[in-house]
C-alpha cells in the first residue's frame, strides 16, 4: 500500500511539473496577440544578404518565412515576406526614435527559427525608413512589417 | 647633376613655392570672401552659448553672425528660406534632443517665423507635418508621411491634397517651379535619389547607391545631393555631387578623402555652392554640426586636401577656393533683404 501511495504521488508530482512547464511555454505575449492586424506562427526560410549592424542608419531587412499557423486576420500565402527593424538587434531594445512600438523576445534572427509574429501590411503604411529588399523584381508579394516577434515552438 | 645637389635644390624650390602658393589659394579664399559677402543671407543651426542648437545668421563671407531664436529651453535645426525669403521654415525639439542626421525631419515641431527669427508660430504638434517643404508660392507645405505626401495649406492647416510616396522616405523637397518633388527612396535599392512629378506621382531614379539628402538647383532642373561611392577604401567619403532630374549625367562637385560632405545647397542664382565637412559621417547633427563651406560652381568639380585616391578617380577636378566658415549644419542662402539690414 505504501508503494502504491508513493507511486501515485510521484506520478501527481510529474504530472504538476509537466504541467507548471507546459503552461509556461504555452503563455503567448498579450503584445503579439493584441498589436497589429495579423498574427502568425511561421518559420524564418530564408535570410538574403548580410544583416547590417550600423548604429548610424536604421534598415528593415526582408525575410523569407513559411506561415505555419495564421491565428489573426487573413493571410492567403504558404510564403510570405517580413521586414524587421535593425535585426541585428535584440527584439527587446530595437525600439526608438524612428520605430517606437516594436519588440518581442528574439535576441537573434537564425534560419530555421520559428516566430510567432504580430504583422502588419503593407510596410509602407507602417515604416518609413531604408528597406533592404533582396526579393525586389523578384517577388510582388506586399512585405509584411514586424511589430512584434516572439520566439516559438514548431 | 650631383644626386644630392639636385635633391637641395628641389627642397629649396619647394620651400619658396609652398608658401607662394598657400598665399596665392589665401588670396583667391580672400577674393571670394569679398565676391560674396553682401550677397544676401545664410541662415543655419549651431551650438549656442547656451549649448543648445539655435539657428543663426550670417553673411555669406561669415561676417555679422547673430543668434536668431536664441531658446536655452529648446534645440532648433533644419532652418529653410520661403521661396521669397521672408519667412523661415524649421523645426524645434525637446532640449536635450540628440538631433538625427535622418529623423530630424520627423521629430519634434514644425515652427514657422520671420526671416530674422521673430514671430515664431508653432506649426502642429509633436512630429507632426513630417518632412515639411515650402511650396514656390510659400503659401502651402509639403509633408512626408507614411501615408503618403500631403500638400497642406497654410493658412487653413487642411491637407488640400494627397499622393502616394512610392518609397520615399526622408528629405522631401519641393521644386522652385513647383512641378517638381525630390526625396530620398527605396527604389531599386535603399538610398536611392528620386524625383517625383508633383502632379502625376510619376516617380523616376536620379542616383542610386547611399546618396541622400538631395535639394534643388534653382532651374529646377538640376539635384545636388551627397553620395558615397563604391569602390572606395573601406567605409569610404562621401562627396558632393550633383545631376539633372532625368538622372542621365551625374558629376561631382566637390569631395575630400577624410572629410564627409553634406548640407549641400545652392546660391539664389545657383552660382555658388554651400555646404558642410564633416569627419564623421552623418553631418554632425549628432554633435555639434561641421564647418560651412563656400564655393563657386565654376569650379566643379573640386577636390580638397591631398586626396589621392579620389584625384586618381576624377582627375579633372581642380583645387578650388573654398571659404570656410563656423561649424553649423544644414544651411541655407538667401539674396533677400532681412529686417533693415541688406
Amino acid at each position: 500500500m505504501r508503494i502504491v501511495s508513493t507511486v501515485a504521488v510521484s506520478v501527481l508530482a510529474f504530472l504538476c511539473v509537466s504541467c507548471a512547464k507546459r503552461s509556461q511555454t504555452d503563455a503567448v505575449d498579450p503584445n503579439v496577440t493584441t498589436r497589429g492586424s495579423i498574427e502568425v506562427t511561421a518559420e524564418l526560410a530564408e535570410i538574403r544578404g548580410d544583416l547590417i549592424d550600423d548604429p548610424m542608419y536604421d534598415y528593415a531587412h526582408v525575410m523569407k518565412y513559411e506561415v505555419l499557423q495564421v491565428h489573426r486576420g487573413t493571410v492567403d500565402k504558404d510564403v510570405i515576406y517580413v521586414g524587421h527593424y535593425n535585426p541585428a538587434e535584440p527584439r527587446s531594445s530595437v525600439a526608438d526614435a524612428r520605430v517606437q512600438e516594436i519588440g518581442g523576445n528574439v535576441k537573434q534572427f537564425r534560419v530555421g527559427d520559428v516566430h510567432r509574429m504580430a504583422l502588419e501590411v503593407p510596410i509602407d503604411d507602417y515604416y518609413m525608413g531604408g528597406i533592404i529588399n533582396k526579393y525586389f523584381g523578384e517577388v510582388n508579394d506586399p512585405i509584411y512589417w514586424a511589430v512584434w516577434t516572439d520566439k516559438a515552438a514548431k | 647633376m650631383d644626386r644630392r645637389m639636385l635633391s637641395f635644390l628641389v627642397l629649396t624650390i619647394g620651400m619658396i613655392s609652398a608658401p607662394a602658393g598657400l598665399r596665392a589659394q589665401e588670396d583667391r579664399v580672400a577674393q571670394l570672401a569679398k565676391e560674396v559677402g553682401d550677397r544676401g543671407w545664410i541662415v543655419f543651426a549651431a551650438r549656442a552659448e547656451n549649448e543648445t542648437w539655435d539657428l543663426f545668421l550670417m553673411r555669406p563671407d561669415g561676417s555679422d553672425r547673430r543668434n536668431v531664436t536664441n531658446t536655452p529651453d529648446y534645440e532648433e535645426g533644419g532652418p529653410r528660406f520661403s521661396p521669397d525669403g521672408k519667412r523661415l521654415l524649421y523645426r524645434r525639439f525637446a532640449k536635450g534632443t540628440v538631433i538625427s542626421h535622418d529623423l530630424w525631419g520627423f521629430q519634434g515641431d514644425l515652427m514657422i517665423a520671420d526671416a530674422d527669427g521673430s514671430n515664431p508660430i508653432q506649426i502642429g504638434g509633436d512630429r507632426e507635418f513630417p518632412w515639411a517643404s515650402w511650396s514656390p508660392d510659400g503659401k502651402q507645405i509639403a509633408c512626408l508621411t507614411p501615408r503618403g505626401i500631403q500638400i497642406v495649406d497654410l493658412a487653413t492647416r487642411e491637407v488640400v491634397r494627397d499622393l502616394p510616396r512610392k518609397g520615399i522616405y526622408q528629405q522631401l523637397f519641393w521644386s522652385p517651379d513647383g512641378r517638381w518633388f525630390c526625396g530620398v527612396a527605396n527604389a531599386r535599392i535603399l538610398w536611392t535619389v528620386v524625383r517625383m512629378d508633383a502632379e502625376t506621382g510619376d516617380l523616376n531614379i536620379v542616383h542610386e547607391f547611399q546618396s541622400c539628402t538631395p535639394d534643388w538647383f534653382p532651374d529646377s532642373k538640376h539635384i545636388i545631393f551627397p553620395s558615397r561611392p563604391a569602390g572606395q577604401d573601406g567605409y569610404g567619403f562621401t562627396q558632393l555631387w550633383m545631376s539633372d532630374g532625368e538622372g542621365k549625367e551625374a558629376r561631382m562637385i566637390y569631395g575630400e578623402d577624410g572629410y564627409h560632405i553634406y548640407g549641400g545647397a545652392l546660391s539664389p542664382d545657383g552660382e555658388y555652392v554651400l555646404f558642410t565637412r564633416c569627419a564623421k559621417d552623418g553631418g554632425g547633427s549628432e554633435d555639434s554640426g561641421a564647418p560651412i563651406c563656400v564655393m563657386r560652381m565654376a569650379e566643379a568639380p573640386a577636390i580638397g586636401g591631398p586626396s589621392e585616391a579620389l584625384r586618381k578617380v576624377h582627375p579633372e577636378a581642380k583645387d578650388a577656393a573654398v571659404l570656410q566658415l563656423v561649424a553649423g549644419w544644414e544651411p541655407c542662402w538667401t539674396y533677400a533683404e532681412i529686417g533693415d539690414r541688406k
